[in-house]
């Protein structure tokens, strides 16, 4: 454990838990208010296909589309499943991925896994955006499959984001289900909608980070961590 | 109409002295040169052919959509993307939400602007020379945005287009634009290639045009099979470019370099 720790681990480890000035931003971490059975999941599902693909339909016909020609007959329909399946980390929940495979292993030096491949959707334009996420995190005693670290960043990126929030979220969510010394997250993105429309930068990136307890704390930790997850 | 005129001249005159559309094109040409009132009238997107209408004939489609028309479908477009978020789950309430469908439906319709203008009147702006130059003329990366019209996600790469003149140059942005006005549509990569090689030909009668595009597609890469890194090519080679594999090899080493 490196010295300049030592001191200041307690404290550290209840401010970043207390300092849940996004607790509400939490809420997608529990589940409590979508408690509904897996069958009923899939009925819902099913229903909200019909609805989507009229939707779709309607889109079509309006931008001056000829719904009946043979590349978009089928189209409502493939395009609601993609819409779906982009957004399928609504149903999904923190506990249901980690699926125990949390560990306790006697380990306290940083842990970091990067370039794990992210896509989501901006929730303003309904255009994806897409980039590499670098997460690391000093364990407390327990680690975390690696594997669950970019399955939490399925969840919460699968779904009508904004990226500074889903950064946010990525953290929160690693350091509520590992309760970690430290939890640090950075996202470097290409947003569609700034390249293919708008003001049409097209080498443009977003860089958004969230840095908690010791990261955020002691600046030599948080050096480390932005040294090894950059890519030379 | 200046369409007719041009594929007559070209049917017509070119046909035997190594034809500037290549024998692959020559029934599309003939019919759309014979009958062009027949073409005229099917013009509008008529639902009652959209079935039987022959797919090579799709390229010839100028569906002239107006700001006008872009202005009264957006109350209805919005509507439908506001279905949507209830659809998926969310709430079209919540204040990052409140503007979307808005934002989504003005966003859809830039990405099909191409519906709305017409390559001869607009695009090319009589920005065509009398040069006597008959070396090859490329333009490499050209950026490209497209939507792919099986899953409404978007396809971006790169274009290169390159030609042999025939006493006639166009202006080198106007490339870029002919790219631009295909590709804003609900695409396939196969046809947007070919599209951008036939509205060259037509509009300059050059001796050859080559089109390869390099295509990243997000309905491969963001879901379904998930391949990160998978690049599609698709090329169009007419004229010179096709019969002449030296003309061919000169072109694709150049775009390579």
């Amino acid at each position: 454990m490196n010295d300049h720790c030592n001191v200041k681990v307690n404290d550290t480890v209840e401010k970043f838990h207390c300092n849940n000035g996004f607790s509400d931003l939490s809420i997608d971490t529990k589940k409590s208010e979508r408690d509904t059975s897996r069958k009923e999941d899939e009925d819902k599902s099913y229903l909200g296909l019909h609805v989507l693909e009229g939707a779709y339909t309607s889109i079509l016909r309006e931008l001056g589309e000829d719904t009946d020609r043979q590349g978009l007959l089928r189209t409502p329909l493939r395009a609601a499943k993609a819409m779906q399946f982009l957004t399928k980390g609504y149903q999904e929940t923190i506990s249901d991925i980690l699926n125990d495979a949390i560990f306790d292993e006697d380990h306290n030096e940083m842990v970091i896994v990067k370039n794990i491949d992210m896509f989501s959707l901006c929730e303003h334009h309904l255009v994806p955006f897409f980039g590499k996420v670098h997460i690391g995190y000093i364990p407390n005693k327990n680690v975390v499959g690696l594997s669950k670290l970019a399955r939490i960043v399925e969840v919460f990126s699968r779904r009508l984001q904004v990226q500074e929030r889903l950064t946010k979220q990525i953290a929160m969510g690693i350091s509520e289900a590992l309760q970690p010394k430290g939890v640090a997250v950075v996202i470097e993105a290409t947003h569609m909608c700034m390249v293919m429309r708008g003001v049409q930068k097209i080498n443009s990136r977003t860089v958004t980070s969230t840095m908690l307890g010791v990261y955020l704390e002691d600046p030599k930790t948080r050096e480390e961590f932005l040294t090894l997850s950059q890519n030379p | 109409m200046e369409h007719s005129k041009q594929t007559q001249y070209s049917s017509n005159e070119k046909k035997d002295s190594g034809s500037v559309l290549n024998r692959h094109f020559d029934g599309m040409v003939k019919r759309s040169a014979g009958g062009t009132a027949r073409a005229a009238a099917a013009q509008p997107p008529g639902a009652e052919s959209g079935s039987h209408r022959p797919v090579m004939e799709s390229w010839r489609e100028d569906r002239t959509r107006s700001v006008e028309d872009n202005e009264m479908s957006l109350p209805s477009l919005a509507a439908a993307y506001t279905t949507i978020l209830r659809g998926l789950g969310e709430d079209p309430q919540r204040q990052g939400l409140l503007k979307t469908p808005w934002r989504a439906a003005t966003a859809m319709q830039f990405f099909t602007k191409g519906y709305q203008e017409k390559i001869i009147a607009d695009v090319l702006n009589d920005a065509i020379f009398d040069e006597d130059h008959d070396e090859m003329v490329i333009v490499k990366d050209i950026d490209m945005f497209s939507m792919c019209e099986h899953h409404l996600v978007p396809i971006f790469g790169r274009v290169h287009i390159g030609y042999l003149p025939n006493k006639r140059v166009l202006g080198l942005s106007k490339l870029a634009r002919i790219v631009e006005i295909y590709s804003r549509r609900l695409q396939v990569q196969e046809r947007l290639t070919k599209q951008i090689a036939v509205a060259i030909t037509e509009a300059l009668q050059p001796t050859g045009v080559g089109v390869v595009i390099e295509a990243t597609h997000m309905c491969m890469v963001m879901r379904g099979v998930q391949k990160m890194n998978s690049k599609t090519v698709t090329s169009t080679m007419l004229g010179v470019f096709r019969e002449d594999p030296k003309t061919r090899d000169e072109f694709l080493t150049l775009i390579r370099s």
